[in-house]
């Protein structure tokens, strides 16, 4: 028990040995402003402003910053329970991209004989399967992060930016876990590193950014419009197909590369695989998927912030 | 003195969506359809939509260390206005200026999740309640003996009995340290005995110093922690004062509208 000044005297009767429980009589007030005094000076300006409307439309990074320490226990969360009752455990997190590579390792590497810009199929692949299943994982779980988590949005307000930001943060770590394949890979297929490979943090940067600007926009989203939740999967897929995650991109024919790289994806993976396995960087198309992943970045927190009010009535 | 809680005018509409009426053929379901799809996208144009004013024209001060109890019927607008006041959701109009940490508990055992021992539900629900890390390590052993689940801290909580869960909600919240604490009904859990220590503790975070909004049906638990009381009727604070007043004039609506129902 913490031990509580004896300062309690002068307005409180405990009587429990009656096993009733007194109630502090509303007129010893200004002896205990006395005392409230010492302990307690109120501010001048209120800590919370409720006001109606859209008053939030500026992102309160000191509050998310607040809040760090439940953005770590969220995750953990997501974690502890994903694992629950599953008897692969995180080995789930390797297999799955593994399986992905091994088949178009075999269909597409050694039968359609897609090229890979002189690097060995299944490491080309790995490598852009690894960012694949990242972004698709996170901006699904994220998706549904509001949806799922209902019942803590409409009994706690904490800045709701947290709860898709911690889904996407839980697949970062998966991310960092199957890359141990990709360093098994390249030491198999004897990959040499270059000073390349320093720019590769800021791919993962990028690509995470990527990540929460789709993920956080599509969470909104989905509170009102359950719709997104169906559609996602089907524009995740199409979205794979016209990112250079099992062909390159220098399949598409020069004219149309501008129009490809518009795709944010697409200078990421590049960008990403480039530093990896040493090859060229194309920095016309990283400098195009930066502007486009943090503008959406920008817009998406901003939607956010507009959507956010409304999340407890709505979801 | 300067209030540590200021509520003015404050009011909350719901629209109640009575939109969905049975269309009579294909052709006019698909142009409804089409519509209302339309309108949706649009955002907020609900012209024709019923509305309702769960909460209006609420304005009352609240001083530092006072233990405030609001009572009122089903939907009297009780539970909206303690989700106003924890920012769980905006106000229609009005203003309400909180000049101290606030937490709040509408609910026990918020985000408890069923897959996750005692010891880490402890950890999750205090970091989702406003606690830090180091302070819920801290009461760690006093939430637990409070709780009385020592043995079962290892155990996921979906095998908890009601009762331990509830306790160990209960507790987790207890330990809350804020300068406002708004809470909703969380004094019911548990045995009578349970309930006695409940009690207690929200005596003594009282006696701390700490203000207090307190929602609840049960008019005794008013009447044993509370120095005033606010009585809301249909979204209106219809009257406020020591709680002995308000209960009885609330006990008296009460019941008037029972005799009232019971008449036709």
């Amino acid at each position: 028990m913490i031990e509580r000044p004896s300062s309690d005297s002068g307005y409180s009767r405990p009587d429990e040995s009656a096993g009733v429980m007194v109630c502090d009589p509303p007129d010893v007030a200004d002896e205990r402003s006395v005392e409230l005094f010492l302990h307690a000076v109120l501010p001048e300006e209120p800590l919370v402003k409720i006001r109606p409307g859209n008053s939030l439309t500026k992102i309160e990074f000191g509050e998310l910053w607040a809040h760090r320490e439940l953005l770590y226990f969220m995750m953990w969360r997501d974690l502890k329970v994903r694992y629950r009752q599953t008897i692969l455990g995180a080995s789930w997190v390797i297999l799955q991209p593994l399986l992905l590579t091994l088949v178009f390792a075999i269909f597409l590497g050694k039968l359609v004989k897609v090229p890979s810009d002189g690097v060995p199929y299944p490491i080309f692949a790995y490598a852009g399967l690894l960012l694949w299943m990242f972004l698709s994982n996170a901006v699904l779980s994220s998706s549904y992060s509001l949806v799922v988590n209902a019942h803590i949005i409409t009994k706690v307000y904490f800045s709701r930016l947290l709860i898709p930001g911690a889904a996407v943060g839980v697949r970062l770590l998966d991310l960092i876990i199957a890359s141990l394949i990709l360093v098994a890979l390249m030491f198999y297929y004897g990959v040499t590193l270059t000073w390349s490979i320093l720019m590769l943090p800021v791919f993962v940067i990028q690509i995470t950014a990527l990540a929460l600007g789709v993920g956080i926009w599509t969470s909104a989203l989905n509170v009102r419009y359950r719709d997104v939740g169906t559609m996602l999967p089907i524009l995740l897929q199409l979205w794979m197909f016209v990112s250079p995650i099992i062909y390159p991109s220098s399949i598409v024919p020069e004219r149309w590369r501008s129009l490809y790289f518009l795709n944010p994806l697409a200078g990421t993976v590049e960008g990403f695989r480039a530093s990896l396995l040493g090859l060229p960087f194309d920095w016309r198309s990283i400098v195009i998927s930066t502007a486009i992943t943090l503008a959406l970045l920008v817009c998406s927190i901003y939607a956010f912030r507009r959507m956010e009010e409304s999340f407890a009535d709505d979801v | 003195m300067k209030p540590i809680m200021r509520v003015e005018n404050l009011g909350k509409k719901y629209s109640l969506g009575a939109r969905e009426v049975i269309a009579p053929t294909l052709r006019e379901a698909l142009v409804r359809f089409v519509k209302n799809t339309a309108e949706r996208f649009s955002r907020g144009r609900d012209t024709d939509a019923q509305t309702v004013w769960a909460l209006s024209g609420v304005t009352f001060e609240v001083y530092p260390g006072e233990v405030v109890g609001v009572i009122g019927r089903n939907g009297a607008g009780k539970s909206t206005l303690l989700k106003i006041l924890s920012r769980i959701t905006k106000p229609t109009m009005g203003l309400a200026d909180l000049y101290g940490r606030t937490g709040s508990l509408l609910e026990v055992g918020t985000g408890f999740h069923p897959d996750l021992t005692g010891r880490e539900n402890i950890h999750l629900n205090g970091a989702i309640l406003g606690m830090k890390r180091e302070e819920i390590s801290r009461k760690f052993d006093e939430i637990v003996a409070f709780a009385e689940v020592d043995r079962f801290l290892d155990t996921p909580v979906k095998r908890y009995s009601t009762g331990m869960y509830l306790r160990l909600a209960f507790a987790v919240a207890a330990h809350l340290d804020p300068e406002i604490l708004l809470l909703d009904e969380v004094l019911t859990v548990g045995d009578a005995l349970f309930q006695k220590k409940c009690f207690a503790k929200m005596k003594e975070v009282g006696r701390e110093g700490k203000t207090v909004l307190f929602v609840s049906h049960n008019t005794a638990s008013v009447q044993h922690l509370c120095g005033r009381a606010l009585y809301l009727r249909n979204g209106v604070l219809s009257e406020e004062g020591k709680p002995d007043a308000v209960i009885a004039s609330y006990l008296k609506d009460l019941s008037e509208s029972e005799s009232a129902g019971l008449a036709c």
